[in-house]
């Protein structure tokens, strides 16, 4: 056995023990507020297909919110970037916002635009915004003088200068403030679903702790981090397909 | 003064005030169309920064730069650069071909196709078949020197400036690259302005050396080639016209270093 598996069986081992030890404590206690790890495994089985449900409506929210914030923020901080006079004037406003919780913004957000699916995707699309806008806008305005010099000298217009040069090479920052603003939006759009509630996974979890139904709720706290492990293998597969260039590790030819 | 590129008593600082640094001063030149014209000076001397108030992509704060009669404001059509920082001028999500046909965009009269049998051509005439489709980062720094001077070939320009292309070039290939560019020049009909601190190849590759001074320089003189092209690498560096313009050169740095030595 190499050093590299035994390592990988200990990381497997400490769950387990986790879970066993879960089970004794449980089996001790004989509550139903304290489910132990076979009572969540049947309520998984009872619940799963409300759990898939819910968890569909929050990943949809979460989806869009995240969308649109990159669809918009991505180009700002491009322009942002390149446009430094902009750039210089609005880092300020930049800087204050990205301090501000987003989910501080909850309750403004309902006094204008209610409780419904259309609140929740502007709340999640401001916390997906706050990291996207700042690192698209940091790669974009510190990038090597080098680079905008041959930008100019190939006679680039501006707008191809940052769809062509500005973009690619601040790629690797904004995929780092896309990791940020996956996290972000995921934990808003089921946050805003526990204050807001009316459906998604966040309002799951919530009725089923004011009904007593723990073994539900950490059901569904299992679905939320079976998402988030999938989420998250999804993005290393985009950045290693999209940014190889990036992390080189060949080593140059001759 | 006449000439496809001029400078009239250009000057350049950097820095303001206290800091303020005086790098170039009452530069003149012109080169006329089809000329191969070499630049040697002391390094640190200012080259790059004459090369880039040449190209447009810097402006001088004194005097004016002319391309084909009109005053240069922004690089203009018709003019390139191989830039000396070879390695962060290439685009690393880009492969050599590509690198290559991005030098290629405003080229007319050739459909994709035909621009990339080109870029091929021209990439393998540089010594990189085989290479197009790797990533400027997995190849050495001399070949993507050869990258770099393979997209400024490739734009057509009629003007190629070059800043020290061969530095970071093996020996061998260096001369196998001379003779190109020298091939090529001719080809493509450019004018080429290079720079260089290897005064053997100045001397070889142009029609005309112009020599800076030290810092703020200037063109501080013009040593005509008088040798036959096309040149060759065994007998053009035997000639005696060689060899004289080659002394006269070398003499020349060395007396700005000593000069520079004892103030
Ligand atoms: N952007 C800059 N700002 C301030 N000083 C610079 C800048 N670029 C170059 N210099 C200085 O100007 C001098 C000439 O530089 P350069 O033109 O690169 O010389 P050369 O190419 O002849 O070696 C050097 O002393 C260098 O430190
Ligand atoms: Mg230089």
């Amino acid at each position: 056995m190499t050093r590299q598996t035994r390592i990988a069986l200990w990381g497997l081992l400490v769950p387990l023990a986790i879970l066993a030890l879960w089970q004794v404590a449980a089996m001790l206690q004989r509550t139903p507020l304290f489910p132990g790890p076979g009572k969540v495994a049947l309520a998984i089985w009872a619940n799963y297909p409300v759990i898939l449900r819910e968890l569909g409506i929050t990943l949809l929210r979460a989806v869009v919110g995240f969308g649109l914030a990159a669809v918009t923020m991505i180009p700002l901080g491009i322009f942002l970037g390149r446009v430094r006079v902009i750039g210089r004037v609005l880092e300020p406003l930049m800087d204050m916002l990205a301090t501000l919780p987003p989910p501080a913004i909850i309750p403004l957000v309902m006094l204008f635009a209610g409780t419904g699916d259309g609140a929740k995707v502007v709340i999640i699309a401001y916390a997906a915004a706050v990291p996207l806008l700042m690192n698209t806008y940091e790669a974009s305005h510190s990038i090597h003088p080098m680079l905008s010099r041959v930008a100019r000298s190939l006679h680039l217009s501006r707008f191809e200068t940052m769809r062509l040069i500005d973009l690619p090479s601040s790629l690797p920052m904004i995929a780092t403030g896309a990791r940020l603003a996956i996290a972000s939006s995921l934990l808003v759009s089921v946050t805003s679903e526990m204050l807001l509630a009316t459906n998604g996974i966040g309002t799951f979890l919530q009725r089923s702790q004011e009904t007593f139904k723990i073994d539900a709720g950490l059901a569904g706290i299992a679905f939320i981090s079976l998402a988030g492990i999938i989420v998250n293998a999804g993005v290393f597969r985009l950045e290693k397909n999209w940014l190889f260039w990036h992390y080189r590790d060949q080593r140059p030819a001759e | 003064m006449t000439g496809i590129l001029t400078a009239s008593d250009v000057g350049k600082s950097y820095g303001s005030g206290d800091t303020r640094m005086a790098i170039i001063d009452g530069l003149n030149l012109s080169i006329a169309k089809g000329e191969f014209v070499s630049l040697v000076g002391p390094s640190g001397c200012g080259k790059t920064t004459l090369l880039m108030c040449l190209s447009g992509l810097l402006s001088p704060n004194l005097g004016k730069v002319g391309f084909k009669g009109q005053v240069v404001t922004a690089p203009p059509i018709g003019l390139s650069v191989v830039f000396q920082d070879y390695s962060r001028s290439l685009l690393p999500w880009k492969t050599n071909l590509d690198n290559v046909l991005f030098g290629m965009r405003r080229v007319t009269g050739m459909d994709a196709a035909q621009k990339k049998a080109r870029a091929l051509e021209i990439l393998e005439a540089v010594g990189l078949p085989g290479f197009a489709g790797h990533y400027p980062w997995q190849v050495s720094g001399g070949m993507q020197q050869r990258v770099a001077i393979a997209r400024g070939i490739a734009s057509q320009s009629e003007l190629l400036l070059l800043d020290e292309p061969l530095a970071a070039v093996d020996a061998q290939t260096r001369a196998d690259m001379q003779d190109l560019l020298l091939d090529l020049a001719k080809r493509f009909d450019q004018t080429c302005v290079l720079v260089t601190h290897d005064v053997e190849e100045a001397v070889y590759m142009a029609d005309r050396v112009l020599v800076l001074g030290p810092r703020p320089t200037r063109v501080v003189r013009e040593i005509v080639v008088d040798l036959p092209k096309p040149r060759d690498q065994i007998s053009t560096r035997e000639a005696p016209a060689f060899l004289h313009a080659r002394h006269e050169v070398m003499e020349l740095i060395r007396s700005m270093r000593q000069g520079k030595a004892l103030s």
